[in-house]
């Protein structure tokens, strides 16, 4: 840690150039990344709407869940190539290599966030009130952003060694896609609910939507489970990525 | 006060009869029972100390370890058994620029880069004019990288490195860098920078830079370390070597 910490510029100037280069067009490539998963809620809103009357707010319900989810599929995706894409800084210098995924997952988080400030006025508007058990949504987002990371470890590292887990993974993806309650009710999956909720994005999912919703504060039961996912995920993410990188110079 | 100690390290690297990089293929190889790999040891049981205040030649025929061992040094590889202690901050020259983005201008880059060598942003702040003086670009300084020829973008990246007042320098014979002139300015920064009690690790085949510049030498010779002491009699058993 106090060697991150005196990287903390290095940390900070990758994040910008990651930035930079996704929004390269200023203005607009903002846009866009916003465009896609807005157009995105639509579809699915028009498709599912009258399957899922039950769900009272299904706007509001679909959004906060695929928002959620971006972060998760679109940073991890993305941190697959972290080790690999940043060759030079990897075998021709040396830094701490856990901040080339680090900074990923911080620029991918800054998206995340933005997006999640936009989606706030078209919630306001579909449910009339916001609660205000949304302050505490920075709070929970810490700990999902440290779920991600760890994941990120793990990928980038296996990555440079198997070079066909973007193709596995973006299929892990997909799949997790339709595992998680994103587009359905929960009440849909009442049946399968303790193994379906083994699935970690799920119980992120369900305590967003509490706070940006409902207006729920999350149990501690709920929130205990999301900190040991967190916790666990940067250890072991941590553990294989420390093992692995001593042989990143020669496999890239 | 030795500034590297480098005791009885070993390299390995393994090259495999078939190239796997695909987790498939790894499959398929356990199943075939095929997951053999030749062992090469590109350094064996290599031992020596470097004091500060010392510039030292790393010399030796290509396949011989040279960079190997330079890498060691610099962390970007690490040993399969001994160690490697460093006392002070490290800059390697194996690559000028690494990590330069070239959608950037130069002067975001020199930001970049020296956060790279661990610099935060007052500490460059403070040497920025420094690096631009020293590079002659001061012109150049909000032009995008890409926009720079070979020479400017070396010249940009040797004034960053050497202007963050490293203990250790690691160079890999980058000083083939810009113009004459622009050589001429590096060898005596370089001087510069030793007599100020600093430590030069220098590699290279280039036996006339390495007299003039180096104090001591080892001589490495299929992995091995097979002379050291000061730079004139370890270029003479190079040069038996090389008979």
């Amino acid at each position: 840690m106090p060697e991150l910490w005196r990287y903390r510029e290095l940390i900070w100037n990758l994040t910008v150039v990651e930035l930079k280069n996704r929004y390269q067009n200023t203005g607009l490539g903002f846009i866009w990344s916003l465009l896609s998963p807005l157009l995105m809620a639509l579809v699915l809103f028009f498709i599912f709407r009258y399957l899922f009357q039950q769900e009272p707010n299904f706007a509001a319900y679909l959004l906060v869940g695929l928002m959620a989810w971006r972060f998760f599929a679109i940073c991890t995706t993305s941190s697959v190539y972290s080790i690999v894409g940043k060759g030079s800084l990897v075998t021709k210098v040396y830094i701490p290599r856990r901040i080339l995924v680090l900074s990923n997952t911080i620029s991918n988080l800054i998206s995340s966030l933005l997006e999640f400030i936009i989606i706030i006025p078209i919630l306001f508007a579909v449910s009339g009130s916001l609660p205000v058990t949304i302050l505490l949504f920075p709070l929970v987002f810490l700990i999902y952003f440290w779920f991600v990371y760890g994941a990120s470890l793990f990928l980038a590292a296996l990555y440079v060694y198997f070079r066909d887990l973007n193709q596995i993974w973006e299929v892990l993806v997909t799949t997790l896609f339709f595992l998680s309650p994103i587009f359905y009710p929960m009440s849909a999956i009442k049946g399968a609910m303790p193994v379906y909720l083994l699935n970690p994005l799920t119980e992120f999912i369900i305590i967003f939507r509490d706070l940006m919703i409902y207006g729920k504060i999350p149990t501690l039961y709920s929130l205990s489970i999301v900190c040991v996912a967190s916790i666990a995920s940067v250890l072991i993410g941590s553990l294989i990525f420390n093992r692995l990188q001593r042989r990143f110079a020669e496999e890239i | 006060m030795s500034a590297i100690v480098v005791k009885d390290i070993s390299k390995r690297f393994k090259i495999p009869h078939h190239k796997k990089t695909t987790l498939f293929q790894n499959m398929v190889g356990l199943v075939k029972r095929q997951m053999t790999y030749e062992e090469f040891w590109a350094l064996k049981d290599v031992s020596f100390e470097v004091q500060r205040g010392e510039t030292f030649g790393i010399i030796g025929r290509n396949g011989s370890g040279k960079s190997t061992l330079l890498k060691l040094l610099a962390m970007v590889l690490y040993p399969d058994s001994g160690t490697i202690a460093i006392n002070g901050k490290v800059a390697s020259f194996l690559e000028l620029g690494a990590g330069f983005q070239p959608e950037l201008t130069a002067k975001e880059n020199v930001y970049i880069y020296s956060s790279i060598l661990g610099m935060n942003r007052k500490e460059t702040a403070k040497i920025y004019d420094g690096i631009f003086e020293f590079a002659e670009l001061k012109r150049f300084e909000d032009m995008k990288l890409k926009n720079y020829s070979s020479g400017m973008y070396l010249r940009l990246a040797f004034a960053t490195a050497i202007q963050t007042d490293p203990d250790i320098m690691l160079v890999d014979e980058v000083l083939a860098v810009g113009d004459e002139a622009f050589q001429k300015k590096c060898i005596l920064k370089m001087n510069e920078f030793r007599e100020r009690g600093k430590t030069i690790i220098f590699v290279s085949h280039a036996l006339e830079s390495v007299r003039s510049i180096c104090t001591s030498a080892i001589l490495l010779h299929n992995g091995s370390v097979v002379a050291r002491g000061a730079a004139e009699p370890v270029i003479r058993n190079y040069l038996e070597l090389l008979k």
